[in-house]
């Protein structure tokens, strides 16, 4: 089978090395792929100190580790898409340098990201021959013979779908087994899956798993990255755990229990200090009864005090964003009630909940928080701006008071605040978010991930204010996905999962490893958190 | 405003900042400061400039006031394009309404005698226009541009029902002055455009409307969640281009006493959208000013008058459009 053929001379250099490949007779001991030595780092943070990776030929190699332990960044040197500082790449014991990711895929490497990268306007075979299309000497698609060749490889994995369907009509397990064939199709020997039965049902992930196993049998080796301790525990060979980007340890999944592992993701130095005092609390300001949204999240409830800090964990997906997107007034398709000092309120626009004295600081800032053509003043002012109007006319000068007060108080460091807010740092773009909040007089602050893409430096300044809120009386949500953060500054942590609370925690008494068991659904309450 | 009810203060270890400090800044970025934010007045003098050299009767009080005159209806229609391209969207319908409003006006104005409403039916009609505009987009989440198109080719058709499609005339004494008359130099429309220039300004600089037109421009989703009403601010700005719309359509009608439902209003939206994006104000929004599009008004205003002075063809003036607002665009892209 020649399915091999580019468009262009480009990649005909490397179309010889495959039948190399087929011949050679690897040897369980010897690696087939390793990462030797690789540093990299983003803006003088070092991600990756030193980690070594070695893969074998036909295993399911776990790589596991926590947000921001560098598995991430590690599979990207490996797939193309980041150069590392230092270190090397061995296919076999030869060299190769990943310098982009077209490169990457002739070394048989192929990465299936959590985000599929498929296009829904196409058909199913137009999608596997994407960028390498078969054509005849005239030019045209020879439509029938990539039709044939989709259909082989799909019955091969024993999957029933029409090569002429198009993407869009398809359900998501399905996609993936899509990307899945189209590694096949480009003969990779290396698949890399991550987190790929997030968006799964149980049916789903098994006949994933099936899958896989046989993919192992023809010799292919997978990297298999997922916080699910037990689908490594059923699926995987081998593991590498990864915790602050570096390798902590490497070996076999049979050997292991699941405590174990989880406490070498989380490392046994959790020696940063609780930022927050135990202060008495006030009476209850949120209460969430039965909150739910098809989908997204079930059977929420919760209750937040005056000057409580609560946090929300869990894994990517967990639906805690939405969860509180939806109490913002965001998204309106949800059931259940929300009371406020008491008095059941219906939020079906930010405005109302803005009016109930409720703030919200998103997640990823860029996007969701900041207006970039505006200034910094105008910013802070926005949520606000009756505050800064005399009789319909704005107060320019009022505003400019304004916005000085919260640059003392919250120590927003920009010299002039005319200027547009995207020149700030990512902290102090965060600073203003939330002195647009204070200046609204919001009581209760949702922070969702309120440290995302702020130095280290910062992220404590941060912590500090959002303790010292608390402690004047502010009723305080901490969403994270980092339980680190949450269990310095929460005063009470729920887990979620699958968009469902499953443990809630006294702040103080936390494990991280017992949030870990609740946030991979390894360990779920047997009593129902009401 | 008493600061100290929102906290207490919080003392930080590091406080040593380091910024900055524009102060220091050297000619050169401040040129290109200059530049960036006054490019369209700096463009606006040198054409000015130029002009004047290349044909001395340009300079003539009475050409200078004649191209005011002449740019004072596009430049109000302009306007209005301005705000909603600002909210990130954009107005195809402002020609085809602004014929309708003047088919409309002349029906009242005939049917009633009065000139009060006239005007008011003008007013109406336009800003109703322009509110099923932004009640299209907002609510319905059509793109602006589809929704506008599908007000173009309605609202030009009603007008061409309504006049049988020619042209409808005014048998009321009196309402010709609105664009005929002057006060001491300046022709009436001129200082409608003015006054509106201003009006316009003062919305978007020094009201609370203003600053949430630019949020949302720049981003939707951050506005929204910032706790702003952002379908009430789009359907404001349709209907605000709508008003100015008829305002532009009142001045037209009262010109000649007369509109065509088949030719008036044609291709204003392009003219309109021209001196927008002539004057910076960018096509996803967010960013621009309103002292920019009066200058780019003014722009393609001398760009007409001058080529009419040196005898360029009619047929040949649009090429010269054309390739002037694609080298503004180019201009812009540079920043």
């Amino acid at each position: 089978m020649n399915i091999r053929k580019y468009n262009g001379c480009v990649d005909s250099c490397c179309i010889s090395y495959f039948p190399i490949l087929g011949g050679i007779n690897t040897m369980t001991k010897n690696p087939y792929i390793t990462m030797k030595n690789m540093k990299k780092s983003f803006n003088g943070v070092l991600v990756l100190k030193n980690v070594t990776l070695q893969i074998e030929k036909g295993e399911i190699h776990a790589l596991l580790g926590e947000n921001g332990a560098g598995k991430s960044t590690l599979m990207n040197i490996l797939g193309g898409v980041h150069q590392p500082d230092n270190g090397s790449i061995y296919i076999n014991d030869k060299e190769v340098k990943m310098a982009n990711p077209r490169i990457s895929q002739e070394q048989g490497i192929s990465f299936i990201h959590q985000e599929l990268n498929m296009v829904s306007d196409l058909k199913v075979y137009e999608n596997m021959f994407l960028g390498s299309e078969l054509r005849n000497k005239v030019g045209f698609l020879k439509v029938e013979e990539m039709c044939q060749q989709t259909h082989e490889i799909l019955a091969k994995l024993g999957v029933d779908i029409d090569p002429k369907e198009y993407v869009r009509n398809l359900a998501t397990s399905y996609k993936q087994l899509i990307e899945i064939s189209k590694a096949l199709l480009h003969k990779s020997t290396v698949i890399i899956m991550d987190e790929p039965t997030t968006s799964l049902a149980e049916h789903e992930v098994n006949r994933l798993f099936e899958l896989m196993k046989n993919l192992k049998k023809s010799g292919i080796s997978i990297i298999y990255i997922s916080h699910k301790l037990k689908e490594i525990k059923e699926v995987c060979d081998r593991y590498t755990v990864l915790r602050d980007g570096e390798m902590i340890k490497s070996g076999i999944v049979e050997q292991e229990d699941l405590d174990t592992i989880t406490k070498l993701m989380v490392g046994k130095s959790i020696s940063q200090n609780r930022f927050v005092h135990e202060h008495s609390f006030g009476p209850v300001m949120l209460e969430v009864n039965n909150l739910t949204s098809p989908g997204l999240f079930k059977n929420i409830h919760f209750k937040v005090k005056k000057g409580e800090i609560v946090g929300f964990t869990g894994l990517a997906g967990d639906g805690r964003t939405e969860l509180f997107e939806s109490l913002f007034g965001y998204r309106k398709k949800y059931t259940g009630e929300i009371k406020i000092n008491d008095q059941l309120i219906k939020i079906d626009h930010p405005r109302k909940a803005v009016e109930a004295g409720i703030g919200l600081v998103p997640k990823d800032r860029k996007e969701n928080a900041i207006i970039k053509d505006l200034s910094v003043i105008h910013n802070m002012s926005l949520s606000s701006i009756g505050n800064f109007e005399r009789s319909g006319f704005l107060q320019e000068n009022v505003e400019r008071e304004k916005f000085q007060y919260y640059k003392e108080l919250l120590n927003i460091k920009v010299h002039n605040p005319h200027i547009t807010i995207d020149k700030l740092s990512g902290g102090n773009q965060q600073k203003v978010i939330i002195a647009k909040w204070l200046e609204v007089g919001a009581d209760i602050l949702i922070f969702d991930n309120p440290t995302q893409g702020i130095d280290v430096g910062a992220k404590q300044e941060i912590y500090q204010q959002i303790v010292a809120l608390a402690e004047q009386g502010k009723s305080v949500i901490i969403l994270s996905s980092e339980a680190p953060e949450v269990m310095r500054i929460c005063h009470t942590i729920n887990v979620m999962y699958q968009g469902e609370i499953t443990a809630r925690f006294n702040g103080e008494e936390a494990a991280e490893e017992e949030i870990m068991h609740y946030a991979t659904g390894s360990k779920r309450e047997a009593a129902k958190i009401g | 405003m008493q600061p100290a009810r929102k906290g207490r203060p919080l003392k930080l270890a590091n406080t040593n900042v380091k910024e900055y400090n524009p102060q220091v800044s050297n000619a050169k970025s401040r040129l290109t400061w200059l530049w960036s934010e006054y490019s369209v007045i700096i463009a606006f003098i040198i054409i000015f400039i130029a002009s004047s050299i290349m044909n001395p009767r340009f300079l003539d009080i009475n050409n200078q006031l004649n191209i005011l005159m002449q740019v004072s209806i596009i430049g109000i229609v302009a306007l209005g394009m301005t705000v909603v391209m600002l909210s990130g969207g954009i107005d195809l319908s402002v020609g085809s309404v602004l014929a309708l409003v003047g088919v409309m006006t002349v029906l009242a104005l005939n049917a009633s005698g009065s000139i009060l409403i006239g005007i008011f039916t003008a007013l109406v009609v336009g800003s109703f226009a322009g509110f099923l505009n932004g009640l299209m987009v907002a609510k319905g989440r059509i793109a602006s541009f589809i929704a506008t198109l599908g007000m173009m080719a309605a609202a030009r058709s009603i007008a061409l029902y309504i006049a049988e499609g020619g042209s409808v005339s005014g048998e009321v004494n009196g309402f010709t002055a609105i664009a005929n008359n002057d006060l001491w130099i300046f022709d009436y429309p001129v200082i409608i455009f003015f006054v509106m220039t201003a009006l316009v300004y003062i919305l978007m600089h020094k009201t609370r409307f203003g600053r949430y037109v630019y949020a949302l421009g720049s981003n939707e989703k951050a506005a929204m969640l910032s706790a702003i009403r952002v379908d009430r601010i789009k359907i404001a700005v349709y209907s605000l281009a709508g008003l100015l719309v008829s305002v532009a359509a009142i001045i037209e009608t009262s010109r000649l006493n007369s509109i065509s439902s088949s030719s008036s209003g044609v291709q204003y939206e392009l003219d309109a959208i021209a001196a927008v994006i002539i004057g910076g104000t960018r096509m996803t929004g967010g960013r621009g000013k309103i002292i920019g599009t009066l200058f780019g008004v003014l722009i393609l205003g001398i760009l007409n008058n001058m080529m009419n002075l040196m005898n360029v063809s009619p047929y040949l003036q649009g090429f010269v459009k054309g390739l002037i607002i694609i080298i503004a665009v180019v201009f812009q892209k540079r920043e």
